[in-house]
């Protein structure tokens, strides 16, 4: 298992080697530099557990409804409703002055993204339930009708001023989420982000729910001959995974965003898919995985500060990983012998 | 040219399939190869066409050796196979099928029509008219099982296999199937029919062979025999009183009145079935296979609706399903966890919504202790457990509810003698302990051991032990 990650990792290290290289970058020196973009000081780590906290609530939402089965590609479109309940309700709060103590807003607003994410999850699931339409063509779908909404609102309903850019209003520094150092971006959403993958393990490893949500992934055969309703525990992985991918969208608006616009995710929710393959589907271990592509992504920033590569490397070692991923599966299930029965 | 198996052994782990089978195949014959399920036919076949390598033995072809284990290899020296589940691509059409079985290799010329032409001028000796253009998926099972059998008519191939061909046919073309198989012994070559329908071995072929529990029992002529010595032959002798030593007083449990119950694509899989389960009793469902078990045991373990579903159903049912591997178990997941789909009932494993983790894994371990599974321990995955082993995961996870009703369906199914007398002795037990038990098996042994009431199920309707006479010989005692 641990020699098992060293060699993704390590093969993860070549491939940003021969990427670097094919930029024409000298590979030690654009090495060096991630690395300081990622954990030279205190500001490198703040930007790479900035960067981790996404990763790692998208993540834990591909785990969760991957265990049960249900190949959720959606959590990017599950992000952005996430983010745009949250901005509804701070619209809300905002133009019709009701007077909120941050104590509670902070709160709704992270509720209300959750409940977006869910809400978003739960259309997919459910028309698989219902109609059998494939959860990874409805969700990866459902972005892009997520991303249409997102243009909607933020030219639309939401925008601040007719007349200015498209975004929606800023949030007041108060209803932000706690910062230990104003100069820096760390904020509370990554101690939030740290819970809920031990939440995430506990439902799935130590309660009935969690259990049979797994067991609805493995076989839902035998979950139907032990009248365990494999559909419903499908329904309910979808929308724990939903709500999970809203959140991260709602931690990202009131942690980092302040206000949303049509660039509002930069793909996090397709991002939580490697990071939960890394992980092999372990919502501990996710956090690991999380804080490795959080350090690749602050680290390429870096390099894109001082170098002609652009942010793009990232992408690039990402697509890389989820492609060695994959095809490491399919080889793996073709050695599969199969012995004729008798 | 004689096909011969001699003496041929294999073994699947702990389950012997064959047992020093020895067998002659004469061209010019329909050879009907018999027994029930388990018995090893479809071994023994799959070791003729190299399919499986037997463990010791040897099988001759003319007189040559035939390569085990190379299916193709076999295939070259003229051994064809049609198997039970189609090896079609339903994407391609019936003239790419057909190609695809006669193309050498990846680099050989790849004239679809042209490959395909012989396979499709055999149908049309056969007069087949098959489209060469139509996509598989849209063919019905029949016109598919004519090309599977195009595929292997297309060489000139002496030695034509077939396994359960007529499983899946409507009555017109299993006839059809039959003048084909008639023709093809007609033309010389060595036919082999593996099937278990006595009626359609009776009509059709011209020798029999039968197995059970993977050693011959007998080959004779079929005129020189009737369906009564077949039927002896493949069940052996019936045991001529239940060996239930003391029978429970049985109290009434549930019952069911005119129950029909629809299968997996909307049939009726049970059709008006009236009986009653008693507490302190083991009620036995005997017949062959598919004929509306499966269907009425997944009723009665909450499992599968009725459309009148009148009856209270128990909340504590202990479900045995058919297919381990498919129904019982989660192949993934740890003996512990596959414990725990029912562990998580008992009141005193949960605390709310949580599952007490220490307390599952102590009576996880306790019942791998009291059944004997041989296992390193709890945290073991399941899938690397041998077939007994894993039934007794079943078994002991169906029976730690102390559940009202036992719902088994051919619980024993290719377990080894000791695994199957542990698996009968537990559900005696149950019984014994105040469970109504549903035994659904199609081993008629079994049927006599455990039962002590029968019935047999034919089409998806009951009869009554001795009106199943007709079917199974003397039943009585």
């Amino acid at each position: 298992m641990i020699l098992k990650a060293l060699g993704a990792i390590f093969a993860l290290a070549l491939l940003l080697a021969l990427t670097l290289w094919a930029f024409g970058i000298p590979v030690l020196e654009g090495f060096r530099l991630m690395a300081e973009g990622a954990g030279a000081d205190k500001f490198a780590w703040s930007r790479t557990l900035v960067k981790a906290t996404p990763l790692l609530l998208t993540g834990l939402g591909m785990v969760v409804a991957w265990r049960g089965g249900m190949y959720n590609i959606g959590g990017e479109g599950q992000f952005i409703v996430g983010g745009l309940f949250s901005a509804t309700l701070a619209e809300l709060i905002l133009t019709r002055n009701i007077a909120t103590p941050p104590i509670l807003a902070i709160p709704l607003l992270l509720i209300l993204s959750a409940l977006g994410g869910a809400v978003w999850a739960w259309l997919a699931g459910w028309l698989f339930v219902r109609r059998g339409v494939d959860v990874v063509i409805s969700t990866i779908l459902l972005n892009f009708v997520a991303i249409q909404f997102l243009a909607y609102a933020v030219t639309g309903p939401l925008r601040e001023k007719p007349d200015n850019v498209p975004l929606t209003r800023a949030i007041p520094e108060a209803y932000m989420l706690w910062r230990p150092d104003r100069q820096m971006d760390l904020h509370a959403g990554v101690v939030i982000a740290a819970m809920m993958a031990i939440v995430i393990a506990i439902y799935l490893y130590r309660t009935k729910a969690g259990f049979n949500v797994r067991l609805a992934g493995e076989s839902p055969r035998v979950a139907r001959a032990n009248r365990i309703d494999a559909d419903k525990m499908r329904l309910q992985a979808m929308l724990v995974s939903g709500a999970l991918c809203g959140l991260a969208g709602g931690i990202e608006y009131i942690g980092m965003a302040r206000q949303l616009g049509t660039g509002f995710s930069q793909n996090w929710g397709f991002l939580g898919i490697p990071v939960a393959l890394l992980s092999g589907l372990d919502p501990l271990l996710a956090m690991l995985s999380a804080l490795l592509f959080g350090a690749l992504f602050a680290g390429s920033e870096n390099l894109a500060r001082f170098t002609s590569a652009g942010p793009t490397l990232i992408y690039i070692v990402q697509a890389g990983a989820v492609l060695g991923i994959v095809a490491l599966r399919a080889f793996r299930s073709r050695r599969v012998i199969q012995t004729p029965a008798t | 040219m004689t096909l011969e198996a001699r003496r041929i052994s294999k073994a699947y782990g702990s389950v012997r399939a064959l047992e020093d089978v020895s067998v002659a195949f004469e061209p010019g014959e329909i050879h009907a190869v018999l027994g029930e399920n388990g018995a090893g036919k479809s071994t023994l076949m799959n070791v003729l066409s190299g399919f499986a390598r037997p463990d010791s033995g040897e099988a001759l072809l003319g007189g040559k050796q035939i390569p085990l284990g190379q299916a193709h290899e076999c295939r070259r020296m003229g051994i064809e196979m049609i198997h039970q589940h189609f090896t079609l691509v339903p994407e391609f059409t019936v003239a790419e099928n057909l190609a695809l079985a006669q193309l050498k290799s990846l680099a050989s010329r790849t004239d679809i029509n042209e490959l395909a032409r012989s396979a499709i001028e055999a149908g049309q000796r056969l007069g087949w008219h098959l489209d060469p253009s139509a996509k598989v998926r849209e063919l019905s099972v029949g016109m598919e099982q004519r090309l599977e059998i195009l595929k292997s008519l297309a060489t000139e191939a002496p030695v034509i296999i077939f396994d359960e061909p007529t499983a899946v046919l409507a009555p017109d073309e299993v006839e059809e199937l039959f003048r084909v198989l008639r023709r093809l012994r007609d033309e010389g070559r060595i036919v082999i029919l593996i099937a278990h329908k006595l009626r359609e071995i009776m009509s059709v072929a011209d020798r029999a062979t039968v197995l059970r529990l993977g050693k011959w029992v007998g080959s004779a002529p079929v005129k020189e025999l009737d369906e009564r010595i077949l039927t002896q032959w493949m069940v052996g002798d019936l045991p001529t009183v239940s060996r239930r030593e003391q029978p429970g007083v049985p109290q009434p449990f549930q019952s069911f009145e005119a129950l029909t119950i629809r299968g997996d694509r909307g049939e009726i899989a049970v059709r008006n079935v009236s009986f009653e389960l008693r507490r302190r009793e083991v009620l036995g469902f005997g017949g062959v296979d598919g004929n509306g078990q499966v269907e009425l045991a997944e009723y009665l373990a909450g499992a599968r609706k009725s459309q009148a579903t009148t009856h209270i159903r128990p909340k504590n049912v202990g479900y045995i399903p058919q297919d381990r591997q498919v129904d019982g178990l989660a192949l993934n997941m740890t003996v512990q966890e596959n414990m725990t789909v029912v562990g998580q009932r008992l009141p005193e494993l949960v605390t709310g919504p949580f599952l007490r983790m220490r307390q599952i894994k102590a009576w996880a371990t306790e019942l791998i202790r009291k059944f004997d599974i041989r296992v390193r321990g709890p945290e073991a995955r399941v899938g690397a457990l041998s077939g007994g082993n894993q039934q007794k995961v079943v078994v002991s996870r169906a029976l730690a509810e102390r559940p009202e009703l036992v719902v088994a369906v051919n619980p024993t199914r290719g377990l080894d003698l000791k695994a199957t007398q542990f698996v009968r002795e537990q559900l005696r037990r149950a019984s014994d302990e105040g469970a109504a038990v549903a035994l659904f098996t199609t081993d008629l042994d079994e049927l006599f051991e455990l039962a002590d009431r029968r019935l047999f199920m034919t089409g998806g309707e009951l009869r009554e032990a001795d009106k199943a006479e007709a079917m199974f010989g003397s039943t009585t005692p």
